[in-house]
């Protein structure tokens, strides 16, 4: 019976000796009249990948490769390791040695490596694509989160009665036209974030080609003004908006273009009609619904409020869950519009003390709740976070202080099923129990730090309001901590050295 | 073949090279004045960093001296015709005649690459690799680079 061969070939440059050596195999394997396949991995990606049946045929495994190449997925099998160059320098020999001195790999005792192979972006899948985005996105989120922050602190001034609810900056003073500015940089950071994840989430997809579409796209989908609706997509629709670009422009890629047009294939027509394809889209499929979405839910709050108001409990955990869903997104917004729009209005019909304080006390106990929630979850569950990660928590407190729930989106982006679970949890215990306890937001920071910083009527001063936050932050921290895997930002890293 | 990864005025017939890194000079600066990369000098030290980690000599006098650097702006071959054999340690210890030398950008150009590894298939076969070492005809030459497809 003929015998199956599947071999490997990789070089460090992955031009030459991967597909030298690959060449030389399949000539030497036909010329012996054996079934070969080669898989190579060189820059291009891998070509010719080797299924799941040609392994399990496979009588004899060659890896010739001068790069790591992870074995588990031949384990069980006789497996010969050697570099590119003995398979080009003699193809036959190699062949001939490999069947009497292979071993067979996985045996018992054996170490099994998870290195993943730095050019095969195929089975990598979703997890790497969204964590190829975060990379990019965290130094964004850091350093705008951070003005932000610094500004923010300042915004807060006292009224007449030396209550700290006045939020705004006095641009006639040279400190507060400073602080203007730092703010509008902070929201500039936030506002480029959102494109800049989806352009790199593409671009792990699809490479280049899909970087301008996707960041245009989730520009759109994310600003509000555009889409006619209250609030933008938010990273939710960023993440939609990078899956669809990657492998609509993946698709582009496939097709047989005229070969005139190859040189400007992936700088003009790809990233064109991919744009086009995406802005529509967004427009037309994503921006209505989101708008008709927040319209609907708004509407439901209001029924709610007009209906439950005697719980006021209801209110806020529901508006506190929003708060935590999409941190900053339509559904967040949607709530904190409410909870502004319900206090503004019965203030203006009913007076100080007829108006109604629920939905918006409920929204800024959970406004810091996703941020303080990773951060204490990275503290208390050390083992589970990378470095990088526990860098990005520690920016994720800072902003959660003072309010800033955007501060904690590279780590629910980058788990979202988990930690929107976490999330709303938590969000919606601390907007319960705030509610529940009758805690009236006046103004300030929607943080622990607001019952300093800000003016809040409650039962105990200042205990009552802590308490309520750092509950939320409890719960969304050990829901994180006991759920999640090991080291989720691992493979990242892995993947990162194999590229470089 | 395409046009912009290997044309006619990529090959060079080189009188004076007698060293391995002589040749890797001639090879750089010819990617650098056709606009291939950005600094002669990072990409000469970009082959011979490569050549350290194992020989790109193959056999019957053909090299494939490359890297993949930061300085090279996109993908091209250049077929290098030396009057002199050059010692290059080659897998048979023969002498170089002729090298194709490969600039490869760090990212990006997956058609281009995409030609650039059928070259190195292409080594493998004897009647290219003899086409290449007897023709001397710049034409002829490129007519049999120009067999290179997908």
């Amino acid at each position: 019976m003929t015998k199956n061969i599947v071999a490997v070939t990789a070089c460090a440059a992955g031009i030459a000796h991967t597909y030298m050596a690959a060449e030389s195999l399949e000539r030497a394997g036909k010329a012996k009249d054996y079934n070969i396949k080669v898989e190579t991995n060189g820059a291009i990606g891998a070509e010719n990948v080797l299924t799941h049946e040609d392994i399990e045929q496979a009588d004899l495994v060659i890896i010739a490769a001068d790069i790591k190449i992870d074995l588990i997925r031949f384990t069980g099998k006789p497996v010969y390791v050697t570099k590119s160059i003995p398979a080009i320098e003699d193809a036959a020999g190699l062949i001939e040695k490999a069947f009497t001195e292979a071993q067979v790999f996985g045996k018992k005792g054996s170490k099994v490596g998870k290195i993943q192979i730095g050019n095969d972006k195929e089975k990598v899948g979703f997890f790497t694509h969204i964590m190829s985005g975060i990379s990019y996105m965290v130094p964004m989120v850091i350093a705008a989160g951070l003005i932000l922050t610094i500004a923010n602190l300042y915004a807060f001034q006292k009224d007449d009665l030396g209550r700290i609810v006045n939020w705004g900056f006095d641009t006639s003073d040279s400190m507060g036209l400073l602080m203007s500015r730092l703010f509008a940089v902070g929201q500039v950071g936030f506002k480029l974030m959102i494109p800049l994840f989806a352009g790199f989430v593409a671009n792990s997809i699809a490479d280049k080609p899909a970087i301008a579409p996707a960041m245009i796209g989730a520009y759109i989908a994310n600003d509000a003004e555009l889409l006619g609706a209250k609030a933008g997509g938010g990273f939710i629709a960023a993440i939609a908006v990078a899956f669809i670009v990657g492998y609509l422009v993946k698709g582009l890629k496939k097709i047989k273009w005229p070969r005139i047009l190859a040189p400007i294939v992936p700088i003009m027509i790809i990233p064109f009609i991919a744009t086009l394809i995406i802005s529509l889209l967004v427009f037309y499929v994503i921006g209505q619904p989101i708008a008709a979405g927040m319209d609907g839910m708004y509407n439901g709050l209001t029924w709610l409020n007009d209906n439950y108001s005697s719980a006021p409990i209801i209110i806020g955990v529901i508006v506190g869950g929003m708060i935590g869903f999409d941190l900053g997104g339509p559904v967040n917004k949607t709530a904190l519009i409410f909870g502004t729009a319900i206090f503004t209005d019965t203030l203006a019909k009913n007076g100080i003390q007829g108006a109604n304080f629920v939905p918006q006390t409920a929204t800024q106990a959970a406004i810091s709740v996703a941020p303080l929630g990773v951060w204490l979850a990275t503290i208390l569950f050390k083992k589970k976070f990378s470095k990088d990660e526990k860098v990005a928590a520690t920016a994720a407190f800072g902003m959660g202080m003072v309010g800033v729930t955007e501060g904690a989106i590279p780590f629910v982006a980058a788990d979202p099923v988990r930690m929107i679970i976490a999330s709303v949890s938590g969000s919606a215990v601390a907007g319960g129990l705030a509610a529940a306890t009758g805690c009236k937001f006046f103004g300030g920071i929607g943080s622990p730090l607001g019952t300093f910083i800000g003016y809040i009527e409650q039962p105990v001063p200042f205990i009552t309001w802590i308490l309520c936050v750092l509950s939320g932050v409890l719960v969304t921290a050990l829901i994180i901590g006991f759920t999640r895997k090991p080291m989720m930002l691992a493979i990242e890293e892995e993947v990162a050295v194999e590229n470089e | 073949m395409n046009k912009e990864i290997f044309n006619e005025g990529h090959i060079v017939f080189d009188k004076e090279a007698t060293s391995r890194e002589a040749a890797f000079r001639k090879i750089a600066a010819a990617a650098f004045e056709k606009g291939f990369v950005a600094s002669a000098e990072d990409y000469y030290q970009g082959l011979v960093a490569r050549e350290q980690e194992a020989t790109t000599g193959f056999k019957d006098g053909i090299a494939i001296p490359h890297c993949k650097n930061k300085t090279v702006f996109k993908p091209g071959v250049f077929l290098m015709k030396f009057e002199q054999p050059i010692e290059w340690n080659a897998l048979d210890k023969k002498p170089i005649h002729a090298a194709f030398a490969l600039t490869i950008p760090e990212e990006g150009a997956t058609d281009h690459l995409k030609l650039l590894s059928l070259i190195a298939r292409k080594l493998i076969d004897d009647d290219f690799r003899n086409g290449i070492l007897n023709e001397t005809d710049p034409a002829k030459l490129t007519e049999i680079m120009n067999q290179i497809s997908y």
